[in-house]
């Protein structure tokens, strides 16, 4: 993820006050993700982890309807650089991993965004890129974009 | 007889026609394109190009592991279809033993590796010196460390070859301390042509499956790391 992008620097913090405004913020962070990339949301049901790629989706200018993966596990939405979006809420076991393909994902150059990492936290990559979503009340959230080591 | 191979379990896409004597058209990628995009393009821009129809094909041969869990299902489920619509006998073929094939006849150790996670590698060793690929271990999942002393331990006569994909990996990281070599660019990767030669072999050795009955062949990882993957989730309960 780049830390500057087109004279503008990467945000680390934004409230948001509504899902259109998460979105929003969202589509700005695209400017500064990278083939490569691994985004891993922390925070619970509802949070707007599936909007928060939605407006990721159309900063990246991929292809594809962002729908939540609780069920398919991976939905990918294909661009010049393709946008992975897992939900890891059924993933228990490595080998449960394995079969979702995210180990060869993890070897492209696209972005992979992942829902409900905690569940797979020691799997996810030393280069790993944390969005960190606080639910402050109503439709308020904090959210937080950190770089970094497990 | 002609043999139709194919070969996705890494990062490479291959395909090949081959008959026991001669490969008669082979096709290779290796980009960053998914082989769910680029190997079925592939093959029929191959035997359209090199004029083989598929009723000139006798059996099919594919790598069914180790490798890329999308990757291997890629390659077996295009091979089954294929094998099921013509009616082909078929059979898998270790991706190792098809590394090992692309240097059968020189005499030398063949030693295959395929980069596995957590600096392990999928690997299997074979004496290439007697006019075949002869085992010399099963097809694992081996930390390099832990194969870099077996190699020390080993004292083999002839100069052992790191060959595949995870050759390079290996190679930088034994070199100061084992005498290895390394395959050159042009062996040094997976080849569909070598699975169709492997595959001939297992069907007059009478190994030819239905299509239904071809199954991929996935190795896991090491024990150790299975073994602290379940000591971290009891301490994460």
């Amino acid at each position: 993820m780049k830390e500057c992008a087109q004279g503008l620097k990467l945000p680390k913090e934004k409230i948001t006050e509504s899902v259109k405004e998460t979105e929003a913020f969202a589509r700005f962070v695209a400017k500064f993700v990278e083939g490569g990339d691994c985004l891993a949301f922390l925070g619970g049901i509802g949070v707007g982890k599936t909007a928060f790629v939605r407006g990721l989706s159309a900063g990246m200018d991929v292809k594809g309807e962002v729908a939540s993966p609780t069920f398919s596990i991976v939905n990918e939405y294909s661009g010049e650089i393709s946008l992975i979006h897992f939900d890891m809420y059924r993933v228990s076991f490595e080998d449960d991993l394995i079969t979702t393909g995210f180990f060869d994902y993890l070897k492209s150059t696209n972005v992979l965004v992942v829902e409900w990492s905690e569940n797979i936290l020691n799997f996810l990559p030393d280069n790993v890129i944390w969005i960190e979503i606080e639910n402050l009340g109503e439709n308020k959230r904090k959210i937080k974009i950190r770089k970094g080591s497990k | 007889m002609k043999i139709l191979a194919l070969e996705s379990s890494a990062h490479t896409a291959s395909c090949a026609v081959c008959d026991e004597n001669a490969v008669i058209c082979e096709s290779s990628l290796t980009t960053g394109l998914t082989h769910s995009q680029t190997l079925m393009v592939m093959l029929c821009d191959m035997l359209k190009n090199a004029n083989v129809a598929l009723d000139q094909i006798d059996a099919a041969a594919v790598s069914f592991g180790p490798g890329s869990f999308t990757g291997i299902r890629i390659g077996v489920s295009a091979i089954k279809g294929i094998a099921h619509a013509m009616s082909l006998p078929c059979v898998g073929v270790s991706t190792l033993l098809g590394l090992a094939k692309n240097i059968e006849d020189m005499n030398v150790i063949a030693c295959a590796v395929m980069d596995a996670r957590r600096d392990q590698v999928y690997n299997a060793v074979f004496d290439m010196s007697r006019g075949e690929c002869k085992r010399l271990s099963e097809d694992r999942a081996i930390s390099i460390e832990q194969l870099t002393n077996e190699l020390k331990n080993s004292k083999y006569d002839l100069p052992v070859f790191l060959i595949g994909d995870g050759a390079k990996l290996c190679y930088d990281k034994m070199k100061d301390e084992i005498k290895i070599k390394i395959a050159p660019p042009q062996l040094r990767l997976q080849r569909a042509s070598s699975i169709g030669f492997c595959g001939i072999e297992q069907i007059k050795k009478g190994n030819a499956l239905k299509a239904s009955e071809l199954m991929p062949k996935y190795l896991r990882l090491s024990q150790a790391e299975r073994l602290r993957e379940e000591k971290l989730r009891r301490e994460l309960q």
